[in-house]
């Protein structure tokens, strides 16, 4: 029983790592590096101005 | 079990010196306030509030002085991690767009085009983030 199910295993993977596929895109990779830095400084200050906001409800009136 | 009079006058001092601290709270927030809620004033994709129309000298007074505290706030917080006052300020903005703007309040992106707070999310520039 032991055996069947490492086999069965085994085969899965096998068939998973088939599954795997490159594919060459159909067109050219752009990347916007100024785009991309501001979403990670963004991304890396979000927090802070959370709590800035939250800290300084006189400054963000409702 | 009852309450002493006593403790029911303290309580009651309690109320009316936390009510009358509310009152003048919303009293000096009160011109900005009332203009965020007409729409005249807004929160901006740059992190500070700005005129959808144009305010009167004592509104203007208000909302630059709100902005000039919140340019010292934003500052202080860029020093401290190393980035620029506009990288703070714009984080911000994403932060007010998101979750700050009540429906039917005025708000402003990146193209410039004032719009009014719908019953759906505000589109947040895409450098916001998900």
């Amino acid at each position: 029983m032991k055996k069947a199910s490492l086999l069965l295993a085994l085969a899965a993977s096998a068939l998973l790592a088939g599954c795997v596929q490159i594919q060459a895109p159909d067109k050219p990779i752009e990347i916007n590096l100024n785009v991309n830095i501001k979403q990670e400084v963004v991304l890396t200050l979000k927090k802070d101005a959370e709590d800035l906001v939250n800290n300084n409800p006189e400054l963000f009136p409702q | 079990m009852t309450l002493s009079r006593k403790t029911l006058a303290l309580a009651g001092a309690a109320v009316l010196v936390v009510g009358a601290a509310g009152i003048a709270y919303a009293q000096s927030a009160g011109a900005v306030s009332a203009a965020l809620s007409s729409g005249e004033v807004g929160e901006q994709a740059d992190g500070y509030l700005g005129f959808r129309s144009t305010p009167s000298g004592e509104l203007r007074d208000e909302v630059d002085a709100i902005n000039i505290k919140r340019r010292d706030v934003y500052t202080k917080l860029a020093t401290q991690r190393g980035v620029t006052v506009r990288d703070v300020a714009v984080t911000v903005g994403c932060e007010t767009l998101q979750k700050r703007v009540a429906i039917g309040r005025s708000y402003l992106l990146t193209d410039g085009e004032w719009r009014t707070k719908g019953e759906d999310p505000i589109v947040l520039p895409a450098y916001c983030g998900q």
